[in-house]
């Protein structure tokens, strides 16, 4: 069954078209990488999941029930923006108050242990005006948490996070789909972090879904390569230009790219002995899911 | 990814749904200082209409009762200090379940509220009544206020102890009808709730209803209004007042939350 299964959907704020004939299908389990620009259309969708935003047309289906329906949604943790805490109330407070939201009955072992989950123990009876952006994410994510959801819809969720708050919610999403079956939709600028933890994605452009596929289909579609530099980098890409299929100059980071199935040794000792160019930089890499999207937004543009 | 387990979802029944929504709103009420400012506004409104009030030949009151509830019913004002009974409660009851509502968006809890809450009724039944259970508990401070108030000024406290009780039930009555009036006025204006707050007040003087009295006169055809019928709650109320206050508070009550479902689900909500 599919967690979320979305047809043509439409969304107009007047005349803009927010979402344009979207169709999303996130599989039950998965962590669902949902990828895209600024204005592209994924807060709108998360949204319209939510029922927070009704859709101008189109289907939305949970669990293969309509979103409408209500059956499901008491069993999704939501992190969209901002937590959506009480400023002047304590942490432990606006627990208190999701945890009657959710008619959750052992209240207080539920929210320490999502407390103690994201390190917030100690802030529980902190004010959450008070609380460092960090930590106003960390709670949120642990708002969201709270009922062991069997859907999470996560919105930036690494936006504010620090190295360590970056870790720990990779073991949480982990444990989250592994053992409770729960599946996780989730959005972020930071690809790299991304690929991480994500088992399938949706790239979204102006609306529409410009590409869904799994983890797997990804890494296909992310060949490795071997990067040099020369002294003479003219002399060393006109070169590789003549002895390899596909080579390409990555002018950012100024290194040549060879898609071929030698090893970085075998080009380098191939450049030196047939053209007595000396490598001075050289190692194996592969495509990461951040230079895939950028390559997928320039080839639509 | 196929999980071997199917989910099962249990439909949550009318009621347990609003007793989740309602937990969260009185779990909020209690533990934020709101409520009980108001409720203490409230009581010491009487000892300020009374020091207000004139005094001596000239003074307004000449019973501690009159602070609760006017004589008989008062469409038409001619002195601003007639408005001055329990329907002020109504006017600060405006405030506070603006305030409260506008809360709940600017803080961005409604996105918490209505991923959980697929039927939008369920806010609204729910912001009803707890601005009615707050406008009553209002009414509540506000009488003892307004007898305390009364005896620091040595007004008597004679009167029909039948009338008093209709007259303060059909007051309390109305504190139903006049949360829907408001809860749908923030569902409208939500964040911007100084414009909520200015609208509740206009409302709650009931200047639109005493408008309407100068032209028609002192009708009772007005007690179709929220206002109409708040005013008919005075001190030779009877049963029948009471029974008009609850027709009028419950059918208007009905009115707003129909009306505030059908604004939520076909705007955005957050």
């Amino acid at each position: 069954m599919n967690a979320i299964e979305i047809t043509n959907l439409h969304k107009n704020f007047g005349e803009k078209h927010a979402v344009d004939g979207l169709d999303m299908t996130v599989p039950e389990g998965a962590i669902y990488g949902f990828i895209g620009e600024n204005g592209s259309g994924k807060s709108t969708t998360e949204k319209c999941i939510c029922g927070l935003i009704p859709p101008t047309s189109g289907q939305i289906k949970l669990f293969g029930k309509d979103h409408k329906d209500g059956e499901a949604r008491g069993k999704i943790g939501v992190l969209i923006e901002a937590p959506g805490c009480f400023p002047n109330m304590s942490v432990w407070n606006n627990m208190k108050l999701q945890a009657a939201n959710l008619g959750i009955k052992n209240e207080n072992e539920e929210i320490r242990r999502v407390l103690h989950l994201v390190r917030m123990d100690g802030a529980a009876s902190n004010k959450f005006k008070n609380c460092s952006l960090g930590m106003k994410q960390r709670i949120g994510i642990a708002f969201a948490l709270l009922g062991t959801p069997k859907l999470l819809i996560l919105d930036e969720p690494i936006n504010g996070l620090d190295a360590d708050g970056m870790r720990i919610m990779r073991e949480i999403l982990a444990d989250l789909t592994k053992n409770h079956g729960c599946t996780v939709l989730i959005s972020s600028h930071i690809l790299g972090e991304l690929e991480k933890i994500a088992t399938h994605y949706g790239i979204i452009r102006g609306g529409r879904m410009l590409k869904e596929m799994t983890a797997e289909e990804l890494n296909a579609s992310c060949p490795t390569y071997v990067y040099i530099k020369a002294a003479d980098m003219n002399k060393a890409l006109a070169a590789c230009n003549n002895a390899f299929a596909r080579v390409e100059f990555d002018e950012d980071k100024d290194e040549i790219r060879i898609y071929d199935k030698l090893s970085a040794e075998d080009v380098a000792s191939y450049l030196y002995s047939n053209f007595g160019i000396a490598v001075t930089e050289l190692g194996t890499a592969k495509i990461s899911l951040e230079e895939y999207y950028i390559d997928l937004m320039k080839e639509g543009k | 990814m196929e999980n071997a387990n199917v989910l099962q979802f249990e439909k949550p029944s009318f009621f347990e749904r609003l007793k989740g929504m309602l937990g969260v709103d009185f779990y909020r009420l209690f533990h934020t200082p709101l409520f009980y400012i108001f409720i203490a506004i409230a009581a010491f409104i009487p000892a300020l209409v009374l020091m207000g009030g004139a005094q001596g030949e000239n003074a307004m009151y000449t019973n501690a009762w009159q602070i609760i509830a006017a004589d008989s019913p008062l469409y038409v004002i001619s002195n601003m200090g007639q408005y001055a009974n329990m329907n002020m409660v109504f006017i600060f009851g405006g405030i506070m379940v603006s305030i409260f509502i506008g809360h709940d968006y600017q803080s961005g809890y409604v996105k918490q509220l209505f991923t959980t809450h697929a039927k939008k009724q369920d806010y609204m039944i729910s912001k009803t009544l707890l601005g009615a259970f707050s406008m009553l508990c209002m009414c509540v401070t506000y009488m003892i206020g307004g007898m305390i108030s009364g005896a620091a000024a040595g007004l008597p406290f004679q009167i029909n102890a039948g009338a008093l009780l209709c007259a303060i039930l059909g007051k309390m009555i109305m504190s139903l009808g006049w949360a829907s009036l408001y809860t749908f006025i923030n569902i409208i204006f939500r964040r911007k709730f100084g414009i909520s707050i200015a609208l509740c007040f206009v409302l709650g003087t009931g200047i639109p209803v005493i408008g309407a009295a100068a032209l028609v006169g002192n009708s009772p055809a007005l007690n179709i209004f929220l206002y109409g019928s708040s005013v008919y709650a005075c001190l030779s109320a009877n049963f029948i007042s009471v029974l008009v206050c609850l027709a009028c508070s419950v059918v208007w009550a009905a009115i707003y939350n129909i009306l505030g479902t059908i604004v939520l689900y076909r705007r955005d909500v957050y």
